[in-house]
């Protein structure tokens, strides 16, 4: 990614969308809006000081919502081109209130509050569509109970709470811990402004508050408008400490999620959604279920499938490593329904085909290997560019022609086309810019001929 | 039909033996010697033969939680029915519940009888003999016989109470439906057990009673009467130009249009009530929210739902009046239970098998919680 960013015949337009498309291969005519990030591309050094300051939280989409970011932000790390963006849905100044504190903060003056889409016209000889896929929305097999459960998570989501870069820094702590954990900091904020509030009074009146709180429950203070907020937000402390006691209790025995189950084919393999295999998913089940162990060898893994597709050179030894070192068990059978049961524990119900026996186990997180769906930005690309796609919404190839859309000149790669896993897009990606790249010779060359 | 036939026709060939269907299986859960999958793999194996006089074929309750969550999409549903109509023809059957006397009293409705089933319609209930709507009343009468007061098992319901009720709610929307004594048994249940014949004499004799009273529309309650009307009398003798439809469905478009009213409410606290989908309104019907949407439209009425709700919920236990053991007592006990955890005091059913049977169950237990019709609080609450 870093060489796409660094080399010097490509030009990156992040941030944009493509919004009309006229000619024919060899010579179309794209329309860009580049959309305004209020920070100047060229002179953010991407030092990340504007979004420490910045003083408006909003969940954070890289992070599947589990984190927060601010409304300067970066989509990720190590992202390309590495610059802020501001988002104008939530960012206090250009939604008319007084901040600007990230153009204060800024020493190479990138902060232009002033920007606005800019739409710019390119012509280019062929053109690739890469826009991926999208997670399947488990939430469609009710039987799965994804929104109603907190710890049964999508694959990504465990992703995103095992990476070090991740909202939880790695620990795979379980989501219902950590909105437990949210709630005290909540609380404990909320106390401790009060704090400061009862401590002004105190040294007000040169009184503690325990001593004035009863005098004026004795009816002393009684027309007295300033002692009684003292004494209601004395009262409002003590019912906080006394709620955040409890919580805090429950909140000690927390440890991360020990006992893991992976549930393969969420939404593929499956006729109501989608009947072919995503491909991928078994081998992340694994990666993921190896990775926790890493984390926390005490942590066990059960992973339910109807057969571990582990088809590509070293996977099956992959699949094997796992079950020998990382506490992996594999057990043939798609699991039915999940329950929620307690200490918000799903409960999953199978059948071990294996034995031929109905079991409901109990694990502290489930994960959930969801399909590779088509990407919503695939279909409006595909409508806008005038390619076809296919019944499932992945833009139709022919199989002789793996990376050839419909219409010439345009090209596709990656999950846009199917699910395929990274090595298999990384080499289709490298085809279409050999188709691209052939499409672009021949013009020219018919160009130096009509000048000839 | 032949064993290929069937295989052919439920797309059990598409099978991945993946165990959904026997893991959703409220029966497997308890019972390990039932299984669909394997039912389905013997199938596709070839020994057909060892289905058909597996007694286990008649532990099915056709409640379609397997079909429903099946990834290959397999109609367990009608495997299980074609294969019991071709067991049935062995002399196989499954074993009848309350010494068979309402498998009896289905199969006398296939032949020449005289009945009394309409001692029920009181004064204040306006019907017709010839209209617009015909009111299906379904098996109501002979519930009331086995398990109302008087009855030969009562299990504390009063089944007629429910036609009762439906035509009071017909009348306040301004309908005066036709109800037949020559109605007869749908045949839900002697299809379902495998006795197509018996099922085919029943449905002849009801289409012409309902074409002979006029009607262009049927109205039915009994989910199961509804998809045999529905669903089984045009596929077994083509299509009728009869608009079958539920209850609750004409209802629910008739919520705001003013007909319908219920009292206000003044007590503080709403009362808590959970409901339960029965098998053939939610799954094989797919109407979920029309029920829930009349009674969230009642005042003073709150509704919490069970964990296993709408196309999770589970069976009232036992199906076809046959193979009626501990097993589904467990099942009626387990979803008795997962209702009082909700803190509803009362259980409110649509079906009046579920009624009997969740009854049934309560009977001699511990349980506490009341198990209502849906049409009882419409009419406890309408004005």
């Amino acid at each position: 990614m870093l060489d796409v960013g660094r080399h010097p015949n490509i030009d990156l337009l992040a941030y944009s969308e493509v919004e009309k498309l006229e000619g024919r291969s060899g010579d179309f005519k794209v329309t860009v809006r580049r959309k305004a990030r209020y920070v100047e591309e060229d002179k953010c050094t991407g030092c990340g000081a504007c979004k420490e300051k910045c003083p408006t939280v909003v969940p954070d989409a890289f992070n599947v919502g589990l984190g927060d970011r601010k409304a300067i932000y970066s989509w990720f790390a190590q992202g390309i081109p590495s610059t802020h963006t501001i988002d104008p849905e939530h960012c206090r100044q250009l939604k008319g209130k007084k901040c600007g504190v990230c153009a204060k903060t800024c020493l190479a003056e990138a902060i232009n509050f002033d920007q606005k889409d800019r739409l710019v016209e390119i012509g280019v000889g062929a053109i690739i569509v890469a826009t991926g896929y999208d997670v399947f929305d488990p939430s469609q097999i009710f039987e799965y109970r994804y929104k109603e459960i907190p710890n049964v998570v999508t694959s990504i989501e465990f992703e995103r709470l095992l990476s070090a870069s991740g909202p939880t820094a790695g620990h795979a702590g379980r989501p219902s811990d950590l909105a437990v954990e949210a709630e005290i900091e909540a609380l404990e904020k909320k106390a401790g402004r009060l704090q400061r509030a009862i401590t002004k009074f105190e040294d007000k009146y040169v009184e503690s508050s325990s001593a004035f709180s009863k005098k004026y429950q004795d009816g002393e203070y009684k027309d007295d408008k300033d002692r009684k907020r003292w004494a209601d937000k004395y009262a409002e402390h003590l019912a906080i400490l006394e709620t955040i006691e409890p919580i805090k209790k429950k909140a000690e025995g927390f440890t991360v999620a020990k006992r893991l189950a992976f549930i393969q084919c969420v939404g593929s393999r499956d006729f109501r959604f989608y009947p072919f295999c995503s491909g991928y998913c078994c081998m992340h089940s694994i990666k993921e279920a190896i990775i926790a162990h890493e984390h926390e060898t005490e942590t066990t893994s059960t992973i339910f499938g109807m057969d571990i597709r582990a088809v590509g050179k070293g996977f099956e030894q992959y699949k094997i490593r796992g079950g020998n070192n990382s506490n992996i068990t594999y057990i043939r059978g798609r699991v039915a329904e999940i329950m929620e049961g307690p200490d918000n524990n799903p409960v999953v119900t199978y059948e071990d085909t294996r034995e031929r026996r109905v079991k409901s186990e109990e694990f502290d997180m489930v994960i959930l290997a969801t399909a590779c769906a088509p990407g919503r930005g695939t279909i409006e690309t595909a409508n806008l560019l005038g390619i076809e796609l296919d019944r499932y919404d992945f833009v139709k190839t022919d199989p002789l022609s793996p990376v050839d859309t419909t219409t010439p000149g345009i090209f596709v790669c990656g999950c846009s086309v199917a699910p395929l896993d990274v090595p298999e897009s990384v080499s289709q990606a490298s085809s279409a810019s050999e188709r691209a790249a052939e499409v672009v010779f021949q013009s020219d060359l018919k160009k130096e001929k009509a000048v000839a | 039909m032949n064993l290929e036939d069937i295989i052919r026709e439920t797309k059990a060939y598409y099978c991945l033996g993946c165990g959904v269907c026997t893991s959703s299986c409220p029966v497997a859960r308890i019972l390990p010697s039932f299984s669909p999958r394997l039912l389905v793999e013997k199938a596709l194996l070839g020994f057909g033969d060892e289905i058909l006089k597996d007694k286990e074929l008649w532990s099915c309750l056709t409640c379609a939680r397997c079909t429903n969550r099946c990834p290959a999409g397999v109609d367990y549903l009608n495997f299980v029915k074609d294969m019991r109509i071709e067991a049935k023809k062995l002399r196989q059957e499954g074993i009848a519940a309350h010494d068979g006397i309402l498998n009896t009293v289905m199969e006398l409705q296939t032949m020449n009888l005289k009945q009394d089933r309409l001692s029920w319609i009181t004064d204040d209930l306006r019907v017709a003999e010839k209209g617009e709507y015909f009111y299906f009343v379904g098996c109501l009468p002979y519930f009331e016989l086995v398990f109302g007061n008087e009855g030969y098992c009562d299990v504390g319901v009063n089944p007629l109470e429910r036609a009762v009720n439906t035509v009071r709610i017909l009348n306040k929307i301004g309908i005066e439906p036709v109800v037949s004594n020559d109605e007869r048994c749908c045949g839900h249940d002697l299809l379902w057990n495998g006795d197509l014949d018996g099922f085919k004499r029943l449905a002849e004799l009801n289409i012409r009673t309902i074409k002979d009273s006029g009607a262009k529309k049927v109205i039915c309650v009994c989910p199961e009467g509804y998809m045999t009307l529905k669903r089984d009398y045009p596929l077994y003798f083509g299509e009728q130009d009869l608009e079958v439809v539920h209850l609750y469905q004409l209802l629910r478009d008739e919520l705001g249009r003013g007909q319908l009213n219920f009292v206000e409410d003044n007590s503080d606290v709403p009362r808590k009530v959970t409901f339960h989908d029965p098998c053939s309104l939610g799954r094989i019907a797919k109407i979920y929210e029309e029920p829930r949407e009349i009674l969230s439209g009642i005042p003073g009425i709150e509704l919490v739902e069970m964990q296993r709700n709408r196309a999770d919920a589970i069976c009232c236990g036992t199906s076809g009046w046959v193979n009626c053991s501990t097993c589904s007592k467990r099942i009626q006990m387990d979803r008795l239970k997962e209702a009082e955890d909700t803190g509803a005091d009362t259980l409110i059913t649509a079906c009046p098998k579920c009624d009997i049977h969740l009854n049934c169950a309560k009977y001699n237990s511990d349980v506490k919680i009341g198990i209502r019709d849906i049409t009882d609080i419409i009419v406890e609450k309408m004005i």
